[in-house]
């Protein structure tokens, strides 16, 4: 096996050791404790939060933001197609079998993921430059967004150039010893967030409207 | 607590106790010893992507970075990740993990207090779903901790707690007024049956006041007054505990708020009332209705609803009449953020005020996606952000006169004293109104 396999491979491990761990951690304390008397389901709630909630015309930041949002939804799709293909791509150097994809769907995912990755770059310099968001920025923001954008940029050129493997599997273990040290857990946090919420909303009858009858 | 998350934060303590006041330690316990999955969550969970800018009302209005939702969270989070986080405590640049030193609480108080209603616009809007007001309220509880509350917020929570309403309203000032207003209800009435019952017992109702009534709008008490009487309701006031807001709510003192609140609790038991009615005041009704059984750990043991739900329950079952045709003006509907967005009362808010009136023209936008008014979460109370506040209100301002409306209906009378004030201050010629006023001007008495 290569050594750039194993360092990848060993980086998929922490990582993925980690955020099993932060997960128990976040189960462990249990579900929120609100002793208010609910109006609405909260079952219903969490829905709503992950569905309706997140539709691009319920939410400002998508509506009034297209390019960024439309940007911002294609680069998390990049990630996660990355992802996937990284681990799909272990588990067939493990076994020993050939990856095969067909011509036109490996220049697809590679023009897929060079637009993803265009979007995290196009993404990095809009935080450069506005002044707003640089304001609200942090080293970890620019380190994790570079980290990403090179994973995708160097999977692209492996899937169009036919590049050797080791540079792609070198900026996702950079990509992947990272993430537990900053922003990128809200991998997790994001599913925890939305939980919350739709637990706050769904209680008090917000998410979904709670309908009102003449009984008490 | 898990024995490696007590190890944890007990390096946290022992770390923050060598360099810190006592003060400030509480203000840190309240992070390093949380093991709440939701403010964890919410401390973790932001991404800085900045789009919560433009739903913020102090970004629109005063355009300044300070403002942005994401930059008052971080003030919080920032604080967390340096005391909390390996990450923060080993590199805290990598992260602006930042110390709670003098700077950063005049930071605080001036973003956490004076930069944020806590309406929670920006929670919807947020593409991750991060509870600002959730870990403002958080930032505020670490100010009160610090005792560095804004002076005149305080005062007006030292007011509640000493003489039981929030304006320091003395009993026979408060008796007095009602007594007035009874005898304005009777002549109306031409019933000499028509009161303002106090301090009875064993009644089905006991109903709440926010004190700006018996002080500045008493005739909002008579318009409720003559509902109940429509309604043939067996209802009553306290004359020693009617006050329902809580500003303890804003300050983040959740003792303090525990106690505003275990008094109402004992005076709706003191006089055996079946249900409590929670009067027109958004974090009044929030306080006590969603807020005090977790301060309290402990659920009411007595039935409570707002006064929307108790007006709207009145006209399903017909126990009052309505004739709309009465209010001819144009209207419009001020969405309290304690009402509608956090309490889900939206729609039944509609509902009374559309039984009511021929024509509502609503703002855009409305609804749980509504503006604060810009008088909410203490602003109101905090006179050292006066100026601020105003200009921020702007905002509403230019709402409700694009909707030509002659009437602004709102069941909250912070929401009247802040409106009233933006009347003034944008000349918008409009007049306010509560959803009590609304309804005792169309009703039809028999």
């Amino acid at each position: 096996m290569e050594w750039y396999i194993w360092i990848v491979s060993l980086s998929l491990g922490i990582c993925v050791l980690y955020f099993l761990i932060l997960l128990c951690k976040m189960l462990g304390h249990g579900k929120p404790k609100d002793f208010a008397q609910f109006k609405g389901k909260v079952s219903q709630g969490v829905w709503y939060a992950n569905t309706k909630a997140m539709s691009p015309h319920n939410k400002e930041s998508a509506y009034l933001h297209l390019p960024t949002y439309i940007s911002g939804m294609i680069y998390h799709l990049g990630t996660f197609v990355s992802l996937l293909y990284l681990i799909v791509f272990l588990l067939f150097k493990y076994t020993e079998t050939i990856l095969f994809f067909s011509q036109p769907l490996l220049i697809a995912i590679g023009w897929g993921l060079c637009l993803s990755s265009l979007c995290g770059f196009g993404l990095l310099i809009k935080r450069a430059l506005n002044p707003n968001l640089k304001k609200i920025s942090n080293l970890d923001d620019y380190i994790s967004n570079l980290l990403t954008s090179l994973f995708q940029f160097f999977l692209a050129l492996n899937f169009l150039l036919i590049l050797n493997d080791i540079y792609f599997t070198l900026a996702a273990s950079a990509l992947l010893l990272y993430m537990p040290v900053g922003k990128l857990k809200h991998v997790l946090y994001y599913f925890f967030a939305r939980f919350h919420l739709g637990y706050f909303y769904g209680s008090r009858g917000v998410w979904p409207q709670c309908k009102h009858s003449s009984k008490q | 607590m898990h024995p490696s998350h007590r190890q944890f934060a007990d390096t946290a303590l022992n770390y923050m106790k060598q360099n810190n006041s006592p003060q400030k330690n509480a203000a840190l316990e309240l992070l390093t010893c949380s093991q709440e999955s939701k403010l964890i969550t919410h401390l973790n969970a932001c991404v800085h992507c900045g789009l919560c800018a433009t739903s913020c009302m102090y970004f629109t209005a005063l355009n300044e970075e300070k403002y942005i939702p994401a930059n008052k969270v971080d003030l919080v989070a920032s604080i967390y990740r340096r005391y909390c986080t390996t990450t923060g405590k080993i590199f805290p640049l990598l992260t602006k993990a930042r110390e709670l030193d003098e700077e950063m609480i005049l930071e605080m108080i001036d973003s956490l207090f004076g930069g944020c209603t806590l309406c929670g616009r920006c929670v919807k809007h947020c593409s991750i779903g991060v509870d600002i007001p959730f870990v403002i309220r958080t930032g505020r509880r670490m100010i009160s901790a610090m005792e560095r509350v804004p002076a005149s917020l305080e005062a007006t929570i030292n007011s509640a707690l000493e003489t039981g309403n929030n304006m320091g309203i003395p009993t026979e000032e408060f008796v007095d007024t009602l007594q007035w207003m009874e005898e304005e209800l009777q002549e109306e009435l031409e019933d000499n049956n028509a009161c303002i019952p106090l301090d009875q017992k064993d009644k089905d109702i006991l109903y709440t006041l926010n004190p700006r009534e018996p002080k500045f709008f008493p005739l909002s008490i008579s318009a409720m007054a003559k509902i109940f009487y429509a309604a043939n309701e067996r209802w009553t006031l306290s004359t020693k505990m009617y006050d329902i807001t809580n500003y303890a709510y804003f300050s983040g003192n959740n003792e303090q708020a525990a106690l505003i609140a275990t008094r109402l609790a004992d005076e709706m038991r003191a006089l055996s009332c079946k249900k409590l009615i929670l009067g027109e005041c958004g974090h009044g009704s929030r306080a006590i209705r969603w807020e005090a059984p977790n301060y309290l750990k402990k659920s009411f043991d007595f039935e409570m609803e707002t006064v929307i739900e108790y007006l709207g329950r009145l006209i399903r079952t017909n126990r009052i009449q309505i004739d709309r045709s009465i209010n001819t003006k144009i209207y419009t509907i001020h969405d309290p953020c304690n009402i509608s967005r956090h309490g889900g009362l939206m729609e039944e808010l509609r509902f009374v005020v559309k039984t009511c009136v021929n024509q509502v023209v609503e703002m855009n936008p409305h609804g749980n996606d509504a503006y604060c008014c810009g008088g909410g979460g203490g602003a109101l109370a905090m006179s050292e952000y006066n100026e601020r506040r105003l200009k921020i209100g702007k905002l509403k301002a230019e709402q409700i006169r694009k909707t030509g409306a002659q009437v602004v209906i709102t069941p909250c009378h912070n929401c009247v004293d802040q409106l009233t004030q933006l009347n003034h201050t944008y000349k918008l010629g409009i007049q306010i109104k509560t959803l009590a006023e609304l309804i005792a001007d169309a009703l039809v008495i028999k």
